[in-house]
C-alpha cells in the first residue's frame, strides 16, 4: 500500500509521524497533504536500511537534492560514492543515482545501501545503455526493455523515479514547430525522442502510462513526471512545447493520483528573471498542487562555472513562488562531471535559495535559525557561528586563515572605544567590540 | 558649473555621451537622468582620463568591489593585487577602505592602479588618525574630518561615503529600539561614538553644505551612507533604518539643489520578501537617487558562503532598481578576503546584476562593453 492510499483511509504511516515531527507541524497537515498529492513521501518499502522519511511539499521545508552518478568516460564506482558521502555530509536531503556508465546495478545498489535518505533515478539511461550494450543502439531498445528496467529499479527499492511520460508525438511535434535555440536539452528526453522519431510510434511510457502506474504503486515508488523538454537556454522557456508538455503532464498526475501513486512534477533549467513566477504558478495549477521539482534555476546562460550561483538565484524566486524541491548545479554544470568539492559547493548553494525562500515563506523554524546566528555573531561567539553555519567547515577554515589574530578583544582605541560608549548609551549590559 | 547644473542647462557632455554609448542609450536620455539625479557619473574633475562610469534608472547594473589595508594586514602590494584581480574579473569601480597603515599612500596608489572609479570613506582614515596622534576616535574633531574629505577629493577620488544622516535625532531613536545587532556600519559605529562621547552633532550634518562645497569644487559624487543598515535579517527595515532613510532623502533634495551628484547606500542583509519594498522604499524616499547595496545577504545562517547570499539578494535587489551591488566575498563575517575572494565576489555579483539588467530589459547584449 503506498503513503497515499495509507492516508486516503486516514491511516497514520510512521514516515508521516516522523515527517511531521521534522516539520515540527500537526501530523493531520502531512495525512491531508499526502492524501491529497500536494505532499509526497518519497519512501519504498524496499529498502534494506532504515532511511529517513522526507516531505516534498506546500508547507514544508524546501528541500534539496544532489545528483551522483559515474559516467562512461573516467568517473569510478568509489568517485561516486564519495560524492554521495560528502552530498549528504553537506545537507543534501534526498540523492539522485544518475549513471550512464559502468556496473549500473551494482553502482545504484551500493548507493541505496548507503544514502541514509530518499534515493532517485532515471531509468530510461539504464534501459538505453543497455539496448546499445545488447541490441548495438539506442533505437533498438524495446519497450520492453523499459519496463524491465522500471521494475528492476523498483524492485531494488529505489524511493522515486524521474520518467519521462508526458512526451508524445504531439509534442514533439509542436516542439518542432516551436524551432527552439536549444532542443532538448533533457538526456532522457532526447532518447526517447529520437526513439519515437526513428519508429514513428508514441512513447511507450506515455502509450503505457498505467503499466508505469501498476509499477509504482507495488513498490510505492513516487513518480516524478520527468520534463523532457525543458528548456535549455533562456529563450526557450516556457515556450509552447513547454507548455504543451506540462499541460500532458497535469493529467497524468491526475491518473497517477487516481490510482493512489505519489507524483511530483520535475521541471526548469533556464528560465529568464520574469518568467520563474509564471512558471511555478503555472505549474501549480496546471497540476493541481502537485510538488514542482526544479532544477536550478538558472538565470542567466553566460556564467558557465558559476552556475551554482545562477541556480540559487533562481532556486531562490522558483522556491519562493512554491517549487517545492530543488535539485541542485554544481560550478561544474555545462563543463563535465562535477568533482567532490563542486559537489559539497553545489548542494549548500542549493540550501541556501532553499532556506532564503523558506524564510520569506514563513517555513516553521527558518527564522529561529537566523535569529539564533544573529545573536551569536553579535556575541562574538565564534564556536556558536560555526556550530549553527550550514557548512561548519568552511567558515573555520577561513577564519583560522584569514583573521590569524583571531583576538576579540580590540585594544585600538583604549578607554574610548566606540563601541563601549555606544553599548553604554544603548543601556546594554554587555560591551559590543569592533 | 558641475556635471549636474551641465545636464539642466540641457548640455550634453563628453562623459554623458560616452556613457549613453557604452549602455547602448541615447545621450539625451543621459543628460535627462544626471539633471534629475536618477543618474550619476562619479569622475572627480581631476581625472578626465578616467573612462566614465553611469550608474542609475536605465543604466546596466554596476558591481562595486572593495579593498583595503587593516590592522591585521597593511600590506599595500596585496591590496593592489586584489585591484588587479577586481578589475580583471569585471568591476565597475573600486572602494579604497583602508582603516589602517599609510593611508594616503594606498588610496594614492589604487587611484593610479584601477581603470575604474575610485570611492572612498573618509571617516575611516580620521579615526586612524586620531587614533595614532591622541590616542582615541573620541579626539577626532570636525575640522579633521572635512580636511580628510578634502584630501581625498584633492587626490581624485571619484566618489565618497559619508554618513551625513546619522544625527542625534537618530541616535536618540537607537535608544530602546530592540534592535539585535545595533551597529554594523564601522565608520557610522565611530561617528555615533564621537557623538556619545563629545556630546555634539555629526559635522558631517550640521555642516552637509561645507561636505556639498568640496563635491562641487571637485565633481565628488556623494554616496550617503547608511549607519543604521541591518546587521541580521530581523532588524531589516525596523524603524531605525526607515527613519536614517527619510533623512537621507531630504539630503539627497539638498545635495542636488547644490547641483552635486549623489547617490544613496543601503543593506546589509535582508530577507527575501523585504528585499523588493527595501528598493521602492529608498527610490521614493530618496527621490529616485541611484541605490548602491551591500549585498543585500539573504540568510544570516551560511557564513563562507556570502557571495552567494548576497548574490541572490543582489539580483533581486536589481530587478526591483538598484542600481549598483557592492560584492561580498566568501570571506565576509570571518576575515580579510583573498585574491581569489576578491575574483569570486565580483563574479558573484556581476551574475547579481546580470540577473539585474535582464529584469530591466537590458539583457539583449546592446552594451557596448
Amino acid at each position: 500500500m503506498t503513503q497515499m492510499m495509507a492516508a486516503r483511509e486516514g491511516r497514520v504511516t510512521p514516515e508521516m509521524t516522523h515527517v511531521a515531527r521534522d516539520e515540527k507541524v500537526p501530523v493531520e497537515v502531512i495525512l491531508e497533504g499526502v492524501a491529497r498529492g500536494t505532499i509526497i513521501i518519497p519512501h519504498s518499502g524496499g529498502r534494506s536500511k532504515a532511511t529517513r522519511a522526507v516531505g516534498i511539499g506546500r508547507g514544508l521545508r524546501t528541500k534539496v537534492n544532489a545528483s551522483v552518478g559515474a559516467s562512461s568516460e573516467g568517473s569510478d564506482a568509489g568517485g561516486e560514492i564519495d560524492k554521495l558521502r560528502v552530498a549528504i555530509s553537506a545537507g543534501a536531503d534526498t540523492i539522485m543515482e544518475l549513471s550512464s556508465g559502468g556496473d549500473l546495478d551494482f553502482l545504484r545498489r551500493q548507493v541505496l545501501e548507503i544514502a541514509p535518505v530518499p534515493v532517485g533515478t532515471v531509468p530510461i539511461y539504464q534501459a538505453a545503455l543497455e539496448a546499445i550494450e545488447q541490441r548495438g543502439s539506442i533505437v533498438d531498445m524495446t519497450p520492453e526493455d523499459m519496463f524491465e528496467v522500471i521494475e528492476r529499479q523498483g524492485a531494488d527499492g529505489v524511493d522515486f523515479m524521474a520518467i519521462h511520460c508526458a512526451l508524445s508525438l504531439e509534442v514533439v511535434a509542436r516542439l518542432r514547430q516551436q524551432g527552439r535555440v536549444a532542443d532538448i536539452v533533457s538526456r532522457g528526453g532526447a532518447f526517447l525522442t529520437a526513439w519515437m522519431l526513428h519508429h514513428e510510434r508514441e512513447n511507450p511510457l506515455y502509450e503505457q502510462f498505467d503499466r508505469v502506474l501498476e509499477i509504482a504503486k507495488r513498490h510505492d515508488v513516487t513518480l516524478s513526471i520527468g520534463d523532457a523538454i525543458r528548456p535549455g537556454c533562456i529563450a526557450d522557456s516556457l515556450d509552447r512545447a513547454q507548455v504543451q508538455g506540462l499541460l500532458l503532464v497535469g493529467e497524468l498526475v491526475e491518473r497517477a493520483r487516481e490510482a493512489g501513486v505519489q507524483v511530483m512534477v520535475e521541471g526548469p533549467g533556464h528560465v529568464p528573471v520574469p518568467q520563474i513566477e509564471a512558471t511555478v504558478l503555472l505549474e501549480k495549477q496546471v497540476c493541481k498542487g502537485a510538488p514542482y521539482f526544479v532544477l536550478g534555476t538558472l538565470v542567466t546562460d553566460i556564467a558557465p562555472g558559476y552556475d551554482h550561483i545562477t541556480a540559487a538565484i533562481g532556486g531562490t524566486i522558483a522556491a519562493t513562488a512554491g517549487a517545492d524541491f530543488i535539485c541542485y548545479v554544481t560550478p561544474a554544470e555545462h563543463l563535465g562531471l562535477p568533482s567532490a568539492q563542486d559537489v559539497r559547493e553545489g548542494v549548500i548553494a542549493a540550501r541556501i535559495a532553499a532556506h532564503a525562500a523558506d524564510l520569506a515563506k514563513g517555513v516553521k523554524g527558518a527564522w529561529a535559525w537566523d535569529l539564533a546566528m544573529a545573536r551569536a555573531r553579535k556575541a562574538l561567539d565564534w564556536e556558536a557561528q560555526f556550530r549553527l553555519a550550514m557548512d561548519p567547515d568552511k567558515p573555520r577554515r577561513l577564519r583560522a586563515e584569514r583573521s590569524p589574530g583571531g583576538s576579540d578583544a580590540c585594544s585600538m582605541c583604549g578607554p574610548h572605544c566606540a563601541m563601549k560608549l555606544i553599548s553604554e548609551y544603548l543601556g546594554r549590559k554587555e560591551i559590543e567590540t569592533c | 558649473m558641475t556635471l549636474m547644473e551641465q545636464a539642466r542647462a540641457g548640455t550634453v557632455t563628453a562623459e554623458m555621451r560616452r556613457v549613453a554609448e557604452r549602455e547602448g542609450v541615447d545621450p539625451e536620455f543621459v543628460r535627462r537622468g544626471i539633471a534629475r539625479g536618477t543618474m550619476v557619473i562619479p569622475r572627480n574633475r581631476l581625472r578626465q582620463k578616467l573612462e566614465p562610469v553611469g550608474i542609475g534608472e536605465g543604466l546596466r547594473v554596476k558591481v562595486n568591489a572593495s579593498v583595503g589595508t587593516s590592522r591585521e594586514r597593511a600590506d599595500i602590494a596585496g591590496e593592489l593585487e586584489k585591484v588587479r584581480v577586481a578589475a580583471q574579473a569585471g568591476t565597475d569601480t573600486i572602494m579604497d577602505l583602508s582603516t589602517w597603515g599609510e593611508l594616503d599612500l594606498v588610496r594614492r596608489e589604487v587611484l593610479a592602479a584601477a581603470p575604474v572609479p575610485v570611492g572612498t570613506l573618509p571617516v575611516y582614515q580620521a579615526v586612524a588618525e586620531a587614533i595614532a596622534c591622541h590616542g582615541t576616535p573620541a579626539a577626532m574633531s570636525a575640522e579633521g574630518l572635512f580636511e580628510t574629505v578634502e584630501r581625498h577629493a584633492a587626490d581624485g577620488v571619484d566618489f565618497l561615503a559619508v554618513h551625513a544622516a546619522t544625527c542625534r535625532e537618530t541616535i536618540q531613536r537607537a535608544r530602546g529600539s530592540g534592535r539585535i545587532d545595533h551597529l554594523v556600519s564601522y565608520g557610522g559605529s565611530y561617528l555615533m561614538g564621537w557623538m556619545i562621547a563629545t556630546g555634539r552633532e555629526n559635522p558631517f550634518f550640521e555642516q552637509y553644505d561645507r561636505l556639498l562645497e568640496i563635491a562641487r569644487e571637485y565633481e565628488v559624487t556623494l554616496g550617503l551612507a547608511d549607519t543604521y543598515r541591518p546587521g541580521c535579517l530581523a532588524d531589516s527595515l525596523d524603524r531605525l533604518q526607515v527613519a536614517e532613510m527619510v533623512i537621507l532623502g531630504e539630503l539627497v533634495q539638498r545635495a542636488r539643489e547644490g547641483g552635486v551628484q549623489v547617490m544613496v547606500k543601503g543593506p546589509g542583509h535582508v530577507p527575501v520578501d523585504e528585499v523588493s519594498a527595501t528598493v521602492r522604499l529608498e527610490k521614493r524616499l530618496c527621490a529616485g537617487a541611484p541605490y548602491f547595496v551591500f549585498g543585500p545577504v539573504v540568510t544570516d545562517a551560511a557564513p563562507g558562503y556570502d557571495h552567494i547570499t548576497s548574490a541572490i539578494g543582489g539580483a533581486i535587489a536589481g530587478a526591483s532598481g538598484a542600481d549598483f551591488i557592492c560584492y561580498v566575498t566568501p570571506a565576509e563575517h570571518l576575515g580579510y578576503p583573498t585574491a581569489v575572494d576578491v575574483r569570486e565576489g565580483v563574479m558573484a555579483a556581476r551574475i547579481a546584476a546580470r540577473w539585474g539588467d535582464l529584469a530591466r530589459g537590458l539583457g539583449d547584449g546592446k552594451s557596448a562593453k
